[in-house]
C-alpha cells in the first residue's frame, strides 16, 4: 500500500509548477490588479475582458488555443523553435503556462478586490504627505489589500495544483514529465487503479485544506489590529 | 505669510454642471473659505493639494508654479510639500500614531527621535503614539492628523474642515490646539469650512465661496459688516449678524451690554474694552416674538421693533433701530399675534442664544 514513485513524481511535479506559476505570475498578477482596481485608462475593459476569459471559457478551449499558439507552426512556438530552438509542447514548461493562464484571472480577482477595498484618499493623503506613487504603493496600497492578495495567491494556487483540461491539451500527460496529480488521478481511474486514484485523491485534498489554512493564520494574525 | 510669499490662485475646474471658477490672491497667515456645503471648498483644496488638476489656470505659491495649464506645468502632490488635513483624519489604519506622524518625514528627520517632539507636545498626543488609529477617539484622531502634516514641515497648511466630524465639544477643545499652530509654526494655513464661528476663530483674512466662486473677500469683521453679511449667515446657516460696539461689561453679573441703537443687547460676559464692536450671531429660530415688552420671563433682552416685511409665511424682517433681525416663526402664531407689515412687536432673545463670532486675541 505505499506510495508509488509514480505517485511521489506527480505530486512533486505539480507543487513544483504551481510555485513557479505563483512566482512568474505574482508581479503582473499585482500590475494589472493595480491597473483594473486603481486606474482609469482606454481599453481598461478589454484588459479585464482579456484577463478574465479564461475563467469562463472551458479550460479544453483555452488549452487549444495555447496549443494553437504555441504548437510547432502557431506564431509563438514557430519563433520560438527558430530563434531559440526551443520546443514548448509536451514538456513541463507547457504545464506552466497551461496553469498559468488559466489560475491568472483568480489570482488577479483576489488583488483586484484587495486593492479596490484601500480608499483612494487613503492613497492621496499619502501623496501629499510627500509619497512617490511607487512608495504609495508598497507602504499603503499593499499592505491594506493584504488579504485580498493572500486569498488570490491561494485561490490561484490551488487552481494550479488541481489544472486539468489545459494542461492535457499542451503538455499531455507523460509520466514523470508533464503527469500532474490530476492528470494522474484521471489515468489511475482510466486504469482502474482505484487505490492509487484514492491515495492521490486524499493528498490533493490535504494539500488545498492546508492551504486554506495557512492563509486564514496569515490574514487573522496579520490584521488583528485594524 | 511673509511679505514676499503671494499665493496666486487663478483656476477653473468643471465637473458636470458645476465649475469652479476662483481667482484670487492669499497674503495673510491665516486665510479662511467659508462656503456652504457643494460649494467647491474641498474640490479647491484638491487642486491646491495636486490630487486634482484643475481644467486651466495657474497656481502660484511664492516662487514656486505648482501649475500652469499654458506652460504644461503640473507638481505633483509629493513634490508640493503642502500639509493637508482631511475632514476624516485618513490616517493609516495599518500604522501606528508614531509611524503615522512620521510617514511625511525625510530619512533625516525621521533618524532624528526629537524630529517629532514638539508637535507631540503641542497636540499633546505622547501618550498615544504606540496606539493604531482605531483605538482612538475621534478628538485624538483629528489631533493625530494634524501632527502628521505639521510633522513633514511643510510650507502650507490646508485645513479642510478638521473640525467638521466632531460633536460640539471636542471641537471646542481643539479650536486651542490650532490657534497654539498659528501661534508656534511660521506656516501659512488655509482653512476651508462651512462654520462661520470656526472660520472667524482662526481668521486673518476670509474668502466666500459660493457655487464655485469667490463672492466677498477681506478681514472677518470686514466681510461681516459688508452687504455680502447676509449670504454668508444664509450658507452657513446664521441668519442674523451684527457688529455692534460694547457699550458695558460686568463681570460679576456675567454679563456684557451692546450697543444696538437706544437699545442694549446683553451677552454672556466677554472681556473686550468698552466701545469696541464685536460680531455676533443669532438664529432666526432662537428669536421670539411678543406684542407685550413686560414680561416676567429669563431672556435678557426685550428688543423694540417693526416689522418690515414677511418674508414668506414664516420668516419675518424685524426692523429694530435700523438692524433687521431674520425671525422664524410658526404659520399659526404668525396669524394669532395677527403679524402684518407696519405693526410693533417685540424681539425676545436669550443672551445665550448670542454667539461672539469672532474676538480678537
Amino acid at each position: 500500500m505505499r506510495i508509488t514513485s509514480a505517485e511521489v513524481a506527480a505530486l512533486l511535479l505539480s507543487i513544483k509548477v504551481s510555485l513557479f506559476s505563483l512566482v512568474v505570475m505574482l508581479p503582473p498578477g499585482l500590475l494589472v490588479g493595480w491597473l483594473l482596481a486603481k486606474r482609469e485608462f482606454r481599453g481598461k475593459s478589454i484588459l479585464n475582458t482579456f484577463v478574465m476569459l479564461p475563467l469562463v471559457l472551458p479550460p479544453v478551449v483555452s488549452g487549444y488555443l495555447l496549443l494553437l499558439l504555441l504548437g510547432k507552426n502557431g506564431p509563438i512556438g514557430r519563433l520560438l523553435s527558430n530563434v531559440f530552438n526551443i520546443e514548448v509542447i509536451f514538456t513541463p514548461f507547457a504545464v506552466v503556462i497551461a496553469i498559468s493562464v488559466i489560475s491568472f484571472p483568480l489570482l488577479v480577482q483576489g488583488i483586484m478586490t484587495g486593492m479596490s477595498s484601500v480608499p483612494s484618499e487613503l492613497e492621496n493623503a499619502a501623496r501629499t504627505l510627500g509619497a512617490s506613487p511607487l512608495k504609495v504603493f508598497f507602504t499603503i496600497t499593499f499592505p491594506l489589500a493584504y488579504r485580498g492578495v493572500i486569498g488570490g495567491i491561494i485561490l490561484g494556487f490551488s487552481k494550479s495544483l488541481g489544472e486539468f483540461g489545459a494542461t492535457i491539451m499542451v503538455a499531455g500527460n507523460i509520466p514523470g514529465k508533464t503527469q500532474t496529480v490530476a492528470l494522474a488521478i484521471f489515468e489511475a481511474v482510466h486504469l482502474g487503479q482505484d487505490i492509487s486514484a484514492f491515495r492521490l485523491v486524499l493528498i490533493s485534498t490535504v494539500l488545498a485544506f492546508i492551504s486554506i489554512w495557512i492563509t486564514e493564520r496569515i490574514t487573522i494574525s496579520k490584521n488583528r489590529i485594524y | 505669510m511673509s511679505e514676499n510669499t503671494n499665493f496666486l490662485i487663478n483656476i477653473r475646474k468643471r465637473f458636470g454642471n458645476f465649475t469652479l471658477d476662483i481667482d484670487c490672491k492669499l497674503q495673510e497667515k491665516v486665510t479662511t473659505i467659508l462656503g456652504a456645503s457643494g460649494s467647491g471648498k474641498t474640490t479647491l483644496l484638491n487642486c491646491i493639494s495636486g490630487t486634482l488638476s484643475p481644467d486651466e489656470g495657474r497656481i502660484v505659491f511664492g516662487n514656486q508654479t505648482y501649475f500652469d495649464s499654458e506652460s504644461k506645468i503640473n507638481v505633483p502632490p509629493d513634490k508640493r510639500h503642502l500639509g493637508y488635513i482631511f475632514q476624516e483624519g485618513y490616517l493609516f489604519p495599518h500604522l501606528t500614531v508614531e509611524k503615522n506622524i512620521r510617514y511625511g518625514q525625510s530619512r533625516l528627520q525621521r533618524k532624528n527621535r526629537n524630529s517629532i517632539s514638539q508637535v507631540v507636545e503641542i497636540l499633546e498626543i505622547s501618550q498615544l503614539l504606540e496606539r493604531y488609529p482605531n483605538q482612538l477617539s475621534g478628538g485624538q484622531r483629528q489631533r493625530v492628523a494634524i501632527a502628521r502634516a505639521l510633522a513633514m514641515e511643510p510650507q502650507l497648511l490646508l485645513m479642510d474642515e478638521p473640525l467638521a466630524s466632531l460633536d460640539g465639544g471636542l471641537k471646542s477643545r481643539i479650536i486651542p490646539y490650532l490657534h497654539h499652530i498659528k501661534n508656534n509654526f511660521e506656516i501659512p494655513i488655509i482653512y476651508v469650512t462651512h462654520a462661520i464661528i470656526e472660520a472667524m476663530a482662526l481668521a486673518d483674512e476670509a474668502f466666500l465661496l459660493d457655487d464655485g466662486k469667490i463672492t466677498a473677500s477681506g478681514e472677518p469683521n470686514q466681510i461681516l459688516a459688508s452687504p455680502s453679511a447676509l449670504p454668508i449667515a444664509h450658507l452657513t446657516g446664521v441668519e442674523n449678524i451684527y457688529s455692534l460696539p460694547v457699550a458695558s461689561s460686568d463681570q460679576q453679573r456675567g454679563i456684557t451690554e451692546l450697543e444696538i441703537g437706544k437699545q442694549h443687547l446683553v451677552i454672556p460676559y466677554i472681556d473686550v474694552e468698552i466701545g469696541k464692536s464685536v460680531p455676533v450671531a443669532i438664529r432666526a429660530e432662537d428669536i421670539i416674538i411678543s406684542l407685550e415688552p413686560n414680561l416676567p420671563i429669563s431672556a435678557r433682552n426685550i428688543l423694540e421693533g417693526i416689522v418690515d416685511e414677511v418674508e414668506d409665511q414664516t420668516m419675518l424682517s424685524i426692523l429694530v433701530e435700523g438692524h433687521s433681525f431674520l425671525v422664524k416663526i410658526t404659520h399659526e402664531a404668525r396669524q394669532q399675534l395677527e403679524i402684518s407689515k407696519g405693526k410693533n412687536v417685540y424681539c425676545v432673545i436669550k443672551a445665550n442664544a448670542i454667539n461672539l463670532l469672532w474676538q480678537d486675541s
